[in-house]
Protein backbone atom coordinates (compact mmCIF):
# COMPACT_ATOMS: atom_id res chain seq x y z
CA UNK A 1 0.00 0.00 0.00
CA UNK A 2 1.55 3.71 -0.62
CA UNK A 3 1.35 6.40 1.78
CA UNK A 4 -0.72 8.74 1.32
CA UNK A 5 0.47 12.02 -0.36
CA UNK A 6 1.42 14.79 2.28
CA UNK A 7 -0.83 16.96 0.59
CA UNK A 8 -3.89 16.02 -1.52
CA UNK A 9 -6.08 18.86 -2.82
CA UNK A 10 -8.99 17.99 -4.49
CA UNK A 11 -10.81 20.65 -6.69
CA UNK A 12 -10.92 23.30 -3.95
CA UNK A 13 -12.60 26.45 -4.57
CA UNK A 14 -12.24 29.45 -2.31
CA UNK A 15 -14.73 32.25 -1.98
CA UNK A 16 -14.87 35.46 0.09
CA UNK A 17 -17.59 38.07 0.01
CA UNK A 18 -16.76 41.61 0.30
CA UNK A 19 -18.17 44.87 0.87
CA UNK A 20 -21.52 45.62 2.05
CA UNK A 21 -23.34 44.11 -0.98
CA UNK A 22 -21.24 40.66 -0.25
CA UNK A 23 -20.07 40.67 -3.69
CA UNK A 24 -18.34 37.58 -4.31
CA UNK A 25 -14.86 37.22 -5.27
CA UNK A 26 -12.98 33.80 -6.12
CA UNK A 27 -9.56 33.48 -4.87
CA UNK A 28 -9.20 29.86 -5.45
CA UNK A 29 -10.89 28.23 -8.45
CA UNK A 30 -11.49 24.38 -8.72
CA UNK A 31 -7.92 23.63 -7.80
CA UNK A 32 -6.77 20.04 -7.39
CA UNK A 33 -2.92 19.11 -6.23
CA UNK A 34 -0.84 16.28 -5.08
CA UNK A 35 2.49 17.00 -3.09
CA UNK A 36 4.03 14.07 -2.62
CA UNK A 37 6.26 12.98 0.34
CA UNK A 38 9.48 13.92 1.14
CA UNK A 39 9.79 16.28 -1.74
CA UNK A 40 10.01 20.25 -1.63
CA UNK A 41 7.63 21.58 -3.55
CA UNK A 42 7.40 25.41 -4.79
CA UNK A 43 3.71 26.82 -4.68
CA UNK A 44 4.44 29.92 -7.27
CA UNK A 45 2.61 32.56 -8.52
CA UNK A 46 2.16 36.48 -8.37
CA UNK A 47 0.34 38.61 -5.78
CA UNK A 48 -3.12 37.85 -5.51
CA UNK A 49 -3.08 34.55 -7.14
CA UNK A 50 -5.03 32.52 -4.39
CA UNK A 51 -1.37 30.79 -3.20
CA UNK A 52 -2.13 32.11 0.49
CA UNK A 53 -5.62 31.54 1.04
CA UNK A 54 -4.72 27.67 -0.52
CA UNK A 55 -2.46 27.34 2.59
CA UNK A 56 -4.74 28.65 5.01
CA UNK A 57 -7.14 25.91 3.86
CA UNK A 58 -5.33 23.54 4.13
CA UNK A 59 -3.99 24.23 7.00
CA UNK A 60 -7.81 24.85 8.43
CA UNK A 61 -7.48 28.12 9.38
CA UNK A 62 -9.99 29.24 6.35
CA UNK A 63 -12.79 27.03 5.76
CA UNK A 64 -13.26 26.06 1.90
CA UNK A 65 -16.10 26.80 0.11
CA UNK A 66 -16.34 23.64 -1.87
CA UNK A 67 -13.51 20.57 -2.26
CA UNK A 68 -11.42 18.22 -0.18
CA UNK A 69 -8.29 18.89 1.72
CA UNK A 70 -6.25 16.11 3.32
CA UNK A 71 -2.50 16.19 5.32
CA UNK A 72 -0.91 12.98 5.12
CA UNK A 73 -4.20 11.23 4.60
CA UNK A 74 -6.15 12.70 7.27
CA UNK A 75 -8.65 15.75 6.59
CA UNK A 76 -7.00 18.86 7.23
CA UNK A 77 -8.92 20.74 9.52
CA UNK A 78 -8.15 17.80 12.58
CA UNK A 79 -5.43 18.58 14.89
CA UNK A 80 -4.02 15.02 14.41
CA UNK A 81 -3.57 16.89 11.02
CA UNK A 82 -2.08 19.75 12.22
CA UNK A 83 0.49 17.92 14.88
CA UNK A 84 2.22 16.68 12.31
CA UNK A 85 2.20 20.21 10.39
CA UNK A 86 4.46 23.20 10.63
CA UNK A 87 3.77 26.62 9.51
CA UNK A 88 5.52 29.82 8.62
CA UNK A 89 3.38 32.29 7.82
CA UNK A 90 3.90 35.47 5.54
CA UNK A 91 5.52 38.24 7.06
CA UNK A 92 5.36 36.90 10.18
CA UNK A 93 4.68 38.50 13.51
CA UNK A 94 5.83 37.33 17.04
CA UNK A 95 5.30 38.48 20.56
CA UNK A 96 8.24 40.48 21.19
CA UNK A 97 8.43 40.83 25.22
CA UNK A 98 9.29 36.76 24.57
CA UNK A 99 12.78 35.88 23.77
CA UNK A 100 13.59 33.88 21.01
CA UNK A 101 14.01 30.61 23.08
CA UNK A 102 10.96 31.55 25.46
CA UNK A 103 9.13 31.67 22.09
CA UNK A 104 10.16 28.43 20.45
CA UNK A 105 9.27 26.85 23.77
CA UNK A 106 5.79 28.36 24.05
CA UNK A 107 5.10 26.63 20.28
CA UNK A 108 6.58 23.31 21.19
CA UNK A 109 4.00 22.99 24.06
CA UNK A 110 1.05 24.15 21.89
CA UNK A 111 2.39 21.67 19.45
CA UNK A 112 2.45 18.55 21.55
CA UNK A 113 6.40 17.90 22.35
CA UNK A 114 6.11 16.04 25.38
CA UNK A 115 7.43 18.03 28.27
CA UNK A 116 10.63 15.85 28.84
CA UNK A 117 11.62 16.32 25.36
CA UNK A 118 10.78 20.24 25.36
CA UNK A 119 14.15 21.77 25.55
CA UNK A 120 16.22 19.47 23.68
CA UNK A 121 13.92 19.94 20.95
CA UNK A 122 13.91 24.09 21.22
CA UNK A 123 17.92 23.61 21.42
CA UNK A 124 17.55 21.16 18.13
CA UNK A 125 15.44 23.71 16.59
CA UNK A 126 17.01 26.75 17.40
CA UNK A 127 20.62 24.98 16.42
CA UNK A 128 18.96 24.34 13.20
CA UNK A 129 18.06 27.47 12.01
CA UNK A 130 21.92 28.93 13.47
CA UNK A 131 20.04 30.89 16.09
CA UNK A 132 21.71 29.36 19.03
CA UNK A 133 23.43 32.62 19.96
CA UNK A 134 20.79 35.04 19.94
CA UNK A 135 18.07 32.84 20.71
CA UNK A 136 18.24 34.66 24.44
CA UNK A 137 17.42 37.81 23.20
CA UNK A 138 13.77 39.51 23.02
CA UNK A 139 11.84 39.35 19.97
CA UNK A 140 11.51 42.31 18.80
CA UNK A 141 15.22 43.13 18.95
CA UNK A 142 15.58 40.56 15.94
CA UNK A 143 16.39 41.31 12.38
CA UNK A 144 13.99 40.22 9.45
CA UNK A 145 16.20 37.61 8.48
CA UNK A 146 16.38 36.17 12.36
CA UNK A 147 12.57 36.35 12.73
CA UNK A 148 12.17 34.51 9.49
CA UNK A 149 15.05 32.31 11.54
CA UNK A 150 13.42 31.96 14.82
CA UNK A 151 9.35 31.32 12.63
CA UNK A 152 11.22 28.27 10.94
CA UNK A 153 12.62 27.19 14.56
CA UNK A 154 8.76 27.48 15.90
CA UNK A 155 7.93 25.67 12.24
CA UNK A 156 9.48 22.94 12.90
CA UNK A 157 10.00 22.59 16.89
CA UNK A 158 7.86 19.38 17.26
CA UNK A 159 9.63 17.69 14.00
CA UNK A 160 7.10 17.77 12.08
CA UNK A 161 6.51 15.28 8.49
CA UNK A 162 5.30 18.78 6.50
CA UNK A 163 6.33 21.97 6.60
CA UNK A 164 4.63 24.84 4.65
CA UNK A 165 6.66 28.48 4.20
CA UNK A 166 4.66 30.98 2.96
CA UNK A 167 7.25 33.14 1.89
CA UNK A 168 10.21 32.40 4.03
CA UNK A 169 12.89 34.88 1.98
CA UNK A 170 10.12 38.24 2.07
CA UNK A 171 12.26 41.02 3.16
CA UNK A 172 15.29 39.19 3.51
CA UNK A 173 18.96 39.84 1.86
CA UNK A 174 20.59 37.14 -0.59
CA UNK A 175 22.72 35.81 2.35
CA UNK A 176 19.72 35.59 4.72
CA UNK A 177 17.68 33.92 1.73
CA UNK A 178 20.89 31.78 1.11
CA UNK A 179 20.67 31.09 4.91
CA UNK A 180 16.80 29.82 4.87
CA UNK A 181 17.42 28.04 1.39
CA UNK A 182 20.18 25.91 3.32
CA UNK A 183 18.03 25.38 6.11
CA UNK A 184 14.71 23.68 3.50
CA UNK A 185 17.49 21.41 2.06
CA UNK A 186 18.72 20.24 5.71
CA UNK A 187 14.80 19.53 6.28
CA UNK A 188 14.50 17.78 2.96
CA UNK A 189 17.67 15.40 3.75
CA UNK A 190 15.71 14.61 7.01
CA UNK A 191 13.09 13.32 5.16
CA UNK A 192 10.50 16.00 5.23
CA UNK A 193 8.23 17.58 3.11
CA UNK A 194 8.38 21.04 2.66
CA UNK A 195 5.56 23.44 0.95
CA UNK A 196 7.59 26.61 -0.41
CA UNK A 197 5.48 29.79 -1.59
CA UNK A 198 8.12 32.03 -2.59
CA UNK A 199 8.83 34.90 -4.87
CA UNK A 200 12.65 34.12 -5.12
CA UNK A 201 12.13 32.08 -8.05
CA UNK A 202 15.79 31.53 -8.24
CA UNK A 203 16.09 29.83 -5.14
CA UNK A 204 13.12 28.21 -5.52
CA UNK A 205 14.26 27.01 -9.15
CA UNK A 206 17.38 25.50 -7.15
CA UNK A 207 15.67 24.03 -3.81
CA UNK A 208 12.38 22.83 -5.24
CA UNK A 209 11.64 18.99 -6.70
CA UNK A 210 8.77 20.16 -7.83
CA UNK A 211 6.14 23.40 -8.44
CA UNK A 212 3.05 24.42 -9.49
CA UNK A 213 2.49 28.10 -10.88
CA UNK A 214 -1.24 29.62 -10.00
CA UNK A 215 -2.69 32.72 -11.57
CA UNK A 216 -6.34 33.87 -11.14
CA UNK A 217 -7.16 31.08 -8.41
CA UNK A 218 -6.39 28.25 -11.27
CA UNK A 219 -3.24 25.94 -11.86
CA UNK A 220 -1.54 26.88 -14.68
CA UNK A 221 1.66 24.58 -14.69
CA UNK A 222 2.30 21.45 -12.22
CA UNK A 223 5.78 19.28 -13.09
CA UNK A 224 8.64 18.30 -11.51
CA UNK A 225 11.12 21.32 -12.10
CA UNK A 226 13.79 19.82 -14.70
CA UNK A 227 10.61 18.63 -16.76
CA UNK A 228 9.43 22.14 -16.81
CA UNK A 229 12.07 23.83 -17.56
CA UNK A 230 13.41 22.07 -20.01
CA UNK A 231 13.40 22.86 -23.34
CA UNK A 232 13.85 20.08 -25.25
CA UNK A 233 13.66 21.49 -28.94
CA UNK A 234 17.14 23.79 -27.96
CA UNK A 235 20.65 22.61 -27.31
CA UNK A 236 23.19 24.52 -25.52
CA UNK A 237 26.93 23.74 -26.53
CA UNK A 238 29.49 25.46 -24.21
CA UNK A 239 32.82 25.84 -25.75
CA UNK A 240 36.40 27.23 -24.41
CA UNK A 241 38.58 28.78 -26.79
CA UNK A 242 35.88 29.42 -29.23
CA UNK A 243 38.05 31.39 -32.52
CA UNK A 244 36.04 32.72 -35.58
CA UNK A 245 37.04 30.61 -37.84
CA UNK A 246 36.09 27.35 -35.20
CA UNK A 247 32.89 29.22 -34.93
CA UNK A 248 31.91 29.48 -38.19
CA UNK A 249 33.13 25.87 -39.25
CA UNK A 250 30.62 24.85 -36.85
CA UNK A 251 27.72 26.74 -38.04
CA UNK A 252 28.74 25.12 -41.75
CA UNK A 253 28.55 21.85 -39.55
CA UNK A 254 25.27 22.84 -38.61
CA UNK A 255 23.75 23.79 -41.33
CA UNK A 256 24.74 21.16 -43.23
CA UNK A 257 23.00 18.54 -40.89
CA UNK A 258 19.20 20.77 -41.14
CA UNK A 259 19.89 23.02 -38.01
CA UNK A 260 20.15 26.55 -37.17
CA UNK A 261 22.96 28.82 -35.09
CA UNK A 262 20.71 30.75 -32.72
CA UNK A 263 22.90 32.55 -30.75
CA UNK A 264 26.37 32.53 -29.98
CA UNK A 265 26.52 34.83 -26.45
CA UNK A 266 29.15 34.48 -23.43
CA UNK A 267 27.36 32.64 -20.67
CA UNK A 268 26.86 34.81 -17.37
CA UNK A 269 26.86 34.47 -13.34
CA UNK A 270 23.93 35.10 -12.14
CA UNK A 271 23.79 38.54 -9.79
CA UNK A 272 22.86 36.59 -6.80
CA UNK A 273 25.95 34.01 -7.37
CA UNK A 274 28.14 37.18 -7.85
CA UNK A 275 26.74 38.45 -4.33
CA UNK A 276 27.63 35.34 -3.02
CA UNK A 277 30.77 34.60 -3.82
CA UNK A 278 31.65 37.83 -3.01
CA UNK A 279 30.12 38.16 0.54
CA UNK A 280 30.81 34.53 1.75
CA UNK A 281 30.52 33.56 5.07
CA UNK A 282 28.92 37.23 6.52
CA UNK A 283 25.99 36.22 8.24
CA UNK A 284 22.80 38.91 8.80
CA UNK A 285 22.49 39.46 12.69
CA UNK B 1 -8.24 16.67 27.92
CA UNK B 2 -4.69 17.08 29.51
CA UNK B 3 -2.80 17.81 26.82
CA UNK B 4 -5.81 20.62 26.00
CA UNK B 5 -5.68 21.92 29.38
CA UNK B 6 -1.35 21.52 28.86
CA UNK B 7 -2.26 23.85 25.84
CA UNK B 8 -5.21 26.51 27.01
CA UNK B 9 -2.38 27.42 30.53
CA UNK B 10 0.55 27.98 27.87
CA UNK B 11 -2.11 30.34 26.07
CA UNK B 12 -3.30 32.01 29.29
CA UNK B 13 0.38 32.30 30.43
CA UNK B 14 1.48 34.27 27.25
CA UNK B 15 -1.78 36.30 27.57
CA UNK B 16 -1.00 37.06 31.17
CA UNK B 17 2.67 38.32 30.65
CA UNK B 18 1.22 40.41 27.60
CA UNK B 19 -1.61 41.94 29.78
CA UNK B 20 0.17 42.62 32.64
CA UNK B 21 3.26 44.59 30.29
CA UNK B 22 0.51 46.65 28.78
CA UNK B 23 0.39 50.59 30.10
CA UNK B 24 -3.58 50.56 30.00
CA UNK B 25 -3.80 48.21 32.99
CA UNK B 26 -0.89 49.89 34.52
CA UNK B 27 -3.21 53.66 34.55
CA UNK B 28 -5.97 52.07 35.91
CA UNK B 29 -4.48 49.93 38.22
CA UNK B 30 -3.12 52.99 39.89
CA UNK B 31 -5.36 54.86 39.88
CA UNK B 32 -7.55 52.45 41.55
CA UNK B 33 -5.43 51.82 44.18
CA UNK B 34 -4.85 55.70 44.47
CA UNK B 35 -8.94 56.08 44.83
CA UNK B 36 -9.03 53.23 47.70
CA UNK B 37 -6.07 55.19 49.47
CA UNK B 38 -7.28 58.50 48.95
CA UNK B 39 -10.71 57.26 50.56
CA UNK B 40 -9.01 58.09 53.51
CA UNK B 41 -7.77 60.80 53.70
CA UNK B 42 -11.41 62.58 52.05
CA UNK B 43 -13.56 60.29 54.65
CA UNK B 44 -14.66 63.78 56.11
CA UNK B 45 -17.28 64.14 52.80
CA UNK B 46 -19.20 61.31 54.26
CA UNK B 47 -22.36 62.83 53.46
CA UNK B 48 -24.37 61.71 56.25
CA UNK B 49 -23.45 58.15 56.12
CA UNK B 50 -21.31 55.83 58.51
CA UNK B 51 -17.95 56.15 58.10
CA UNK B 52 -16.71 52.82 57.10
CA UNK B 53 -19.72 52.57 54.64
CA UNK B 54 -18.39 55.83 53.06
CA UNK B 55 -14.78 54.23 52.78
CA UNK B 56 -16.24 50.52 51.30
CA UNK B 57 -17.91 52.41 48.66
CA UNK B 58 -14.81 54.30 47.69
CA UNK B 59 -13.42 51.05 47.36
CA UNK B 60 -16.39 48.99 46.19
CA UNK B 61 -16.85 51.48 43.12
CA UNK B 62 -12.95 51.67 42.23
CA UNK B 63 -13.26 48.14 42.10
CA UNK B 64 -16.22 47.77 40.34
CA UNK B 65 -15.53 50.70 37.69
CA UNK B 66 -11.87 50.51 36.95
CA UNK B 67 -11.99 46.27 37.10
CA UNK B 68 -15.10 46.72 34.21
CA UNK B 69 -13.11 49.09 32.09
CA UNK B 70 -10.36 46.84 32.38
CA UNK B 71 -12.33 43.66 31.66
CA UNK B 72 -14.10 45.30 28.67
CA UNK B 73 -11.11 47.42 26.75
CA UNK B 74 -7.98 44.21 28.09
CA UNK B 75 -10.52 41.56 26.40
CA UNK B 76 -11.07 43.10 23.40
CA UNK B 77 -7.42 44.63 22.66
CA UNK B 78 -5.46 41.19 23.97
CA UNK B 79 -8.44 39.47 21.49
CA UNK B 80 -7.77 41.45 18.39
CA UNK B 81 -4.19 41.92 19.23
CA UNK B 82 -3.90 38.42 18.15
CA UNK B 83 -6.25 38.50 15.19
CA UNK B 84 -4.41 41.94 13.97
CA UNK B 85 -1.03 40.89 14.39
CA UNK B 86 -2.08 37.37 13.25
CA UNK B 87 -0.05 35.71 15.97
CA UNK B 88 -3.46 33.50 15.86
CA UNK B 89 -2.65 32.17 12.54
CA UNK B 90 0.88 30.75 14.18
CA UNK B 91 -1.12 29.15 17.08
CA UNK B 92 -3.90 28.00 15.05
CA UNK B 93 -1.57 26.53 12.22
CA UNK B 94 -0.87 24.02 15.79
CA UNK B 95 -2.48 21.36 17.34
CA UNK B 96 -4.44 24.08 19.27
CA UNK B 97 -8.50 24.35 18.94
CA UNK B 98 -10.49 27.29 18.70
CA UNK B 99 -12.10 26.29 22.35
CA UNK B 100 -8.64 25.98 23.45
CA UNK B 101 -7.39 29.00 22.26
CA UNK B 102 -10.13 31.14 23.82
CA UNK B 103 -10.01 29.32 27.56
CA UNK B 104 -6.37 30.01 27.28
CA UNK B 105 -7.11 34.21 26.87
CA UNK B 106 -10.29 33.68 29.05
CA UNK B 107 -8.34 32.42 31.68
CA UNK B 108 -5.07 34.60 30.96
CA UNK B 109 -7.23 37.58 31.03
CA UNK B 110 -9.09 36.51 34.26
CA UNK B 111 -5.55 35.78 36.10
CA UNK B 112 -5.12 39.49 35.51
CA UNK B 113 -8.07 40.46 36.97
CA UNK B 114 -7.63 38.50 39.81
CA UNK B 115 -4.00 40.04 40.81
CA UNK B 116 -6.12 43.59 40.00
CA UNK B 117 -8.86 42.58 42.36
CA UNK B 118 -6.55 41.00 45.58
CA UNK B 119 -4.67 43.76 45.28
CA UNK B 120 -7.60 46.48 45.78
CA UNK B 121 -9.27 44.31 48.51
CA UNK B 122 -5.90 44.04 50.26
CA UNK B 123 -5.85 48.05 50.22
CA UNK B 124 -9.15 48.38 51.31
CA UNK B 125 -8.99 45.88 53.82
CA UNK B 126 -6.09 47.88 55.40
CA UNK B 127 -7.82 50.89 55.07
CA UNK B 128 -11.15 49.26 56.19
CA UNK B 129 -9.34 47.41 58.99
CA UNK B 130 -7.57 51.00 60.49
CA UNK B 131 -10.40 53.09 60.91
CA UNK B 132 -12.48 50.10 62.17
CA UNK B 133 -9.63 49.38 65.35
CA UNK B 134 -9.90 53.08 65.44
CA UNK B 135 -13.66 53.54 66.07
CA UNK B 136 -13.60 50.66 67.79
CA UNK B 137 -11.73 52.25 70.39
CA UNK B 138 -13.47 55.22 70.35
CA UNK B 139 -16.80 53.47 71.03
CA UNK B 140 -15.24 51.62 73.87
CA UNK B 141 -14.21 54.68 75.39
CA UNK B 142 -17.85 56.11 75.35
CA UNK B 143 -19.32 52.46 76.16
CA UNK B 144 -21.12 51.89 72.47
CA UNK B 145 -20.89 48.95 70.68
CA UNK B 146 -18.32 48.89 67.61
CA UNK B 147 -19.20 49.77 64.32
CA UNK B 148 -19.44 46.02 62.35
CA UNK B 149 -16.81 45.69 59.66
CA UNK B 150 -16.47 42.02 58.40
CA UNK B 151 -12.89 41.52 57.10
CA UNK B 152 -13.87 37.57 56.09
CA UNK B 153 -16.48 39.46 54.42
CA UNK B 154 -14.70 41.50 52.15
CA UNK B 155 -12.27 38.51 50.65
CA UNK B 156 -15.50 36.46 49.81
CA UNK B 157 -17.01 40.30 48.42
CA UNK B 158 -13.16 40.18 46.31
CA UNK B 159 -14.13 36.20 45.28
CA UNK B 160 -17.73 37.68 43.87
CA UNK B 161 -16.58 40.44 42.24
CA UNK B 162 -13.80 38.47 40.29
CA UNK B 163 -16.16 36.21 39.28
CA UNK B 164 -18.34 39.12 38.09
CA UNK B 165 -15.57 39.94 35.98
CA UNK B 166 -15.25 36.81 34.39
CA UNK B 167 -18.97 37.01 33.48
CA UNK B 168 -17.57 40.15 31.88
CA UNK B 169 -14.44 39.02 30.12
CA UNK B 170 -16.56 35.78 28.55
CA UNK B 171 -19.40 38.28 27.38
CA UNK B 172 -16.86 40.54 25.71
CA UNK B 173 -15.17 37.63 24.02
CA UNK B 174 -18.20 35.95 22.77
CA UNK B 175 -18.80 39.58 21.39
CA UNK B 176 -15.38 39.73 20.28
CA UNK B 177 -15.88 36.46 18.58
CA UNK B 178 -18.16 37.71 16.00
CA UNK B 179 -16.79 41.49 15.79
CA UNK B 180 -15.00 42.82 12.60
CA UNK B 181 -13.12 45.40 14.92
CA UNK B 182 -11.50 46.22 18.22
CA UNK B 183 -13.98 49.18 18.58
CA UNK B 184 -17.10 47.73 17.71
CA UNK B 185 -15.97 45.07 20.23
CA UNK B 186 -15.08 47.52 23.25
CA UNK B 187 -18.37 49.60 22.28
CA UNK B 188 -21.04 46.58 22.11
CA UNK B 189 -19.29 44.73 25.32
CA UNK B 190 -19.27 47.88 27.09
CA UNK B 191 -23.03 48.32 26.53
CA UNK B 192 -23.42 44.14 27.34
CA UNK B 193 -22.09 45.29 30.70
CA UNK B 194 -24.47 48.07 31.09
CA UNK B 195 -27.56 45.76 30.14
CA UNK B 196 -26.06 43.49 32.50
CA UNK B 197 -26.00 45.63 35.39
CA UNK B 198 -29.25 46.70 34.81
CA UNK B 199 -31.09 43.40 33.98
CA UNK B 200 -32.27 43.54 37.59
CA UNK B 201 -34.81 46.13 36.08
CA UNK B 202 -35.91 43.73 33.25
CA UNK B 203 -36.86 41.49 36.16
CA UNK B 204 -39.09 43.62 37.76
CA UNK B 205 -40.64 45.07 35.02
CA UNK B 206 -41.55 41.48 34.03
CA UNK B 207 -43.20 40.54 37.53
CA UNK B 208 -45.43 43.53 37.09
CA UNK B 209 -49.16 41.86 35.45
CA UNK B 210 -48.48 43.14 31.49
CA UNK B 211 -50.80 42.15 28.43
CA UNK B 212 -49.00 39.36 26.49
CA UNK B 213 -47.33 41.40 23.43
CA UNK B 214 -43.77 41.93 21.69
CA UNK B 215 -42.73 44.40 24.65
CA UNK B 216 -43.28 41.61 26.73
CA UNK B 217 -41.73 38.72 24.83
CA UNK B 218 -38.28 41.20 24.23
CA UNK B 219 -38.37 42.04 28.22
CA UNK B 220 -38.87 37.95 28.83
CA UNK B 221 -35.74 37.28 26.32
CA UNK B 222 -33.76 40.22 27.63
CA UNK B 223 -34.21 38.93 31.25
CA UNK B 224 -33.25 34.80 30.42
CA UNK B 225 -30.44 36.11 28.41
CA UNK B 226 -28.54 38.50 29.87
CA UNK B 227 -26.35 37.67 33.15
CA UNK B 228 -27.98 39.81 36.33
CA UNK B 229 -24.33 41.19 37.27
CA UNK B 230 -25.82 43.47 39.71
CA UNK B 231 -26.40 40.27 41.92
CA UNK B 232 -22.41 40.16 42.77
CA UNK B 233 -22.75 43.85 44.19
CA UNK B 234 -23.04 42.24 48.16
CA UNK B 235 -20.35 44.63 49.62
CA UNK B 236 -22.55 46.29 52.05
CA UNK B 237 -24.16 42.94 53.13
CA UNK B 238 -20.71 40.64 52.92
CA UNK B 239 -18.72 43.94 54.88
CA UNK B 240 -20.86 46.08 56.92
CA UNK B 241 -23.60 43.99 58.20
CA UNK B 242 -22.96 40.45 57.68
CA UNK B 243 -26.18 38.59 58.98
CA UNK B 244 -28.17 40.35 56.01
CA UNK B 245 -26.56 37.52 53.81
CA UNK B 246 -29.03 34.17 53.60
CA UNK B 247 -27.40 31.13 53.49
CA UNK B 248 -28.73 30.33 49.82
CA UNK B 249 -27.55 33.52 48.37
CA UNK B 250 -23.86 32.86 48.04
CA UNK B 251 -24.27 29.76 46.49
CA UNK B 252 -26.86 30.53 44.30
CA UNK B 253 -24.65 33.72 43.11
CA UNK B 254 -21.58 31.30 42.56
CA UNK B 255 -23.15 29.30 40.75
CA UNK B 256 -25.29 31.37 37.89
CA UNK B 257 -21.81 32.97 37.76
CA UNK B 258 -20.10 29.88 36.73
CA UNK B 259 -22.95 29.26 34.57
CA UNK B 260 -23.02 32.27 32.76
CA UNK B 261 -18.69 32.06 32.00
CA UNK B 262 -19.36 28.55 30.96
CA UNK B 263 -22.24 29.78 28.59
CA UNK B 264 -20.31 32.70 27.18
CA UNK B 265 -17.27 30.66 26.35
CA UNK B 266 -19.67 28.05 24.53
CA UNK B 267 -21.23 31.20 22.40
CA UNK B 268 -18.00 32.34 21.72
CA UNK B 269 -16.19 29.33 20.82
CA UNK B 270 -19.49 28.79 18.26
CA UNK B 271 -18.80 32.53 16.88
CA UNK B 272 -15.13 31.61 16.13
CA UNK B 273 -15.41 28.16 15.25
CA UNK B 274 -15.56 29.18 11.63
CA UNK B 275 -14.49 32.89 11.27
CA UNK B 276 -11.32 33.39 8.54
CA UNK B 277 -7.81 34.04 10.29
Amino acid sequence: MTAAPAIEVRHLTKDFRIGLKGVKLRAVDDLSLSIPRGQVYGLLGPNGCGKSTTLKVVLGLVPATAGEVSILGLPSATAEARARTGFLPEAPYFHKFLSGRELVRYCAHLSGVPSDRVEAAVEEAVALVDLREAAGRLVGTYSKGMLQRIGLAQAIVHDPELVILDEPTAGVDPVGAAAIGRIIEAMRARGKTVVLCSHLLGQVEQVCDRVAIMDKGRLVLEGAVEEVLERRDRHVLTVDALTPAALAAAEAALVAHGARLGAVTHPRRSLEELFRELVTGSRDA
Amino acid sequence: MKAACHRSLWIARITFLEAIRQRFFAFLFILGAALVLASGAVRVFDFGHSELKFLADFGFGGLFLFGSILGVVMTAQLFFAEIDNRTALTLLAKPLSRAEFLAGKFLGIWAVLGVFVLVLAALLAAMLGWRAAELAQLAAERRLAPPECDLAGLALYAALQWLRLGVVVAMVLAVAAAARTFLFAVVVGALAVLAGQLQWLSQELLLKPAEPGLGHAALWLLTHLLPNLQQFNLGDALVLAPHQVTAGTLPWVFLSGVAYVVAFLVLATFLFRRREI
